[in-house]
């Protein structure tokens, strides 16, 4: 260690404090997470987090002291190589392959001065993608899969996981735990699969980006702002998986497009003072144009076959809001016609739900209730606060203000979020009035 | 009059359980801490201690162990070197620590002149004189 200590240790100018890029530490610990795993293998995941965790620590011990390494990437790479090989040594269960690795380790590039990348690009790639069909292992459960994958490929603590999923740390811990035991008993390889495997293992991969996205979307709020990585997280992630032959596929396209298209206009869901926004109350110059490019590029990738997955339709009517430029341009009956073909193959009450509201608007607010009614598997939806805030909608308009109150209350119940139970009070308000109004019309 | 102070940044094994975003943003904010006090001159210098070494102790050395041991309340893992006017300022100075949200502590030491045994019959020897 001691040598890397003296090539950094030429303070940088008094009064110029080295500024690092944003989240290095937490998307370098991820990179690294997947070098070792590739090293010590995947029985071995909680080792290899453990030596990028100390890597990071020692950058925390002497960086303060001594400023930023020119190449700070290199210098976490460097120690983490210099800990692999001390721990290696160290234990008995290598004893066999030891050489073999140790050669391995050394192999990477020691010039951390030169700013030399230790590793080919491809290889660091590669890495992340085999570790990310190991943690989206068919046989973890799910929720265990995007625990694992923001624990180990996105360098999340077990803390700030339980945080942004709304749960405890100690669940997440066990889950975590759990995860790399199902690991070792299956003996699951560190390796991106190939031939017919691969399809099947995709399917999973994808899926599980998609709850990883829409876990962040769904509720969020800026109250928590880790919710919003999870988004970028998937997104880097699926970023990588086009990338990669293994990957580039029409689908993964449509799940990128689907999340850049979304993630594009979170700037302007919440007003200053952290308020959640509708999509007709938002300012549309404050979406990001230039990921609404990236998101249409990637719609117009996906569109290669003959393949419409549930991707390519969440993507295609994300696609609809994006290009309307205001709400009252939005074309609902191309969003209704996508959102058609969807229940078709995801007939799912969230996503009726989401179509109902798309019928209010083609076909007037009485079909969108109409719609409501008949969702199947609606028990589902019974403490989900949208479906009473939509209702409630639909009757405003219809001009029954007391049903419209009636669900209002039962939503501001129901939602943990604060700036929801703001907006649908206003609503509330709105609602009581106009009643109020009606009474007195009446007694006159 | 100025004079000298150590800070000394006891405990290892604190930041064991941070997130790396929290790591980063911890190792930012010292950085600025201990650049901030080098410009104003307050600060002449510091470094970090790595973890691990040996206690030697027992007539002649004869106890030779490794040590402080890895995670230690204790354990010194750097410190810095004041210019400051007093006691106050040293101590003003420690709380700005970023570290002490997480259970880092600060200890404050004036740098004593010279050897204050010696300091002290000196001065016993003086008020003899006077008397």
């Amino acid at each position: 260690m001691s040598d890397l200590a003296a090539s950094s240790a030429n303070p940088p100018p008094a009064g110029e404090v080295s500024r690092l890029a944003e989240h290095l530490f937490r998307h370098e610990a991820g990179k690294l997470v997947s070098i070792l795993t590739g090293i010590f293998g995947t029985d071995r995941l909680q080792l290899a987090e453990d030596v990028v965790q100390e890597s990071l620590a020692r950058a925390l011990q002497t960086w303060p002291f001594y400023g930023v390494p020119k190449n700070p990437a290199a210098w976490l790479m460097q120690t983490a190589r210099n800990l692999a090989i001390d721990v290696i040594r160290r234990e008995k269960s290598f004893h066999e392959k030891e050489p073999e690795i140790i050669t391995t380790i050394e192999q990477w590039s020691t010039d951390t001065d030169a700013g030399s990348q230790p590793l080919f690009d491809s290889e660091i790639k590669d890495g992340r993608l085999r570790l990310m069909f190991a943690c989206c292992h068919p046989q973890l459960p799910h929720e265990a899969q995007t625990a694992l994958a923001l624990k180990t490929l996105c360098g999340f603590s077990p803390a700030e996981i339980a945080k942004a999923f709304l749960t405890s740390e100690a669940a997440i811990a066990k889950r975590l735990v759990r995860a790399r035991q199902r690991i070792q008993e299956l003996k699951i390889p560190f390796e991106i699969p190939a031939g017919e495997n691969l399809e099947e293992r995709l399917e999973v991969v994808l899926h599980t980006l998609y709850l990883l996205f829409n876990e962040g979307y769904k509720a969020s709020a800026g109250e928590n702002l880790l919710r919003e990585d999870l988004c970028f997280e998937a997104i880097r992630l699926a970023t990588l998986l086009v990338e990669h032959p293994a990957g580039n596929q029409p689908r993964t396209h449509a799940l990128l497009a689907l999340m850049m298209l979304n993630g594009a206009r979170f700037g302007a869901r919440q007003d200053s003072a952290g308020n959640l926004l509708r999509l007709k109350d938002q300012d549309r110059a404050h979406w990001n144009r230039e990921m609404i490019a990236r998101g249409l590029f990637h719609l117009d990738q996906a569109a290669v076959g003959d393949e419409a997955t549930k991707f390519h339709l969440e993507a295609g009517i994300s696609a609809c809001h994006c290009a309307a430029e205001n709400y009252e341009a939005t074309d609902w009956r191309q969003i209704l016609a996508l959102y058609d073909a969807l229940i078709a193959v995801d007939n799912t009450p969230v996503v009726a739900l989401n179509r109902a509201v798309a019928v209010a608007k083609v076909r007037g607010p009485a079909a969108g209730l109409k719609a409501v009614d008949a969702i199947a598997n609606a028990d589902m939806l019974d403490s989900y606060y949208l479906l009473y805030a939509i209702r409630a909608e639909f009757e405003m308009e219809l001009g029954r203000f007391s049903a419209a109150a009636n669900n209002l209350r039962r939503a501001m119940q129901l939602t943990p979020i604060k700036s929801e139970v703001t907006l649908l009070a206003a609503k509330l308000h709105e609602c009581e009035s106009a009643e109020g109004q009606i009474d007195r019309g009446h007694s006159q | 009059m100025n004079s000298e102070y150590m800070l000394l940044f006891r405990g290892t094994g604190w930041d064991k359980n941070l997130s790396p975003e929290e790591m980063q943003s911890h190792a930012s904010k010292f950085m600025a801490w201990f650049e901030r006090l080098k410009l104003e001159g307050k600060c002449k210098g510091g470094q970090p201690l790595q973890r691990e070494g040996k206690v030697v102790s027992g007539k002649g050395g004869r106890n030779v162990v490794d040590g402080p041991f890895a995670e230690s309340k204790e354990a010194i893992g750097g410190y810095f070197s004041l210019t400051v006017a007093d006691m106050d300022e040293a101590v003003a100075i420690a709380k700005g620590c970023p570290g002490l949200d997480y259970g880092l502590q600060v200890e404050v030491r004036p740098v004593a002149d010279g050897c204050p045994t010696l300091k002290l019959a000196e001065e016993r020897l003086a008020e003899h004189a006077m008397a």
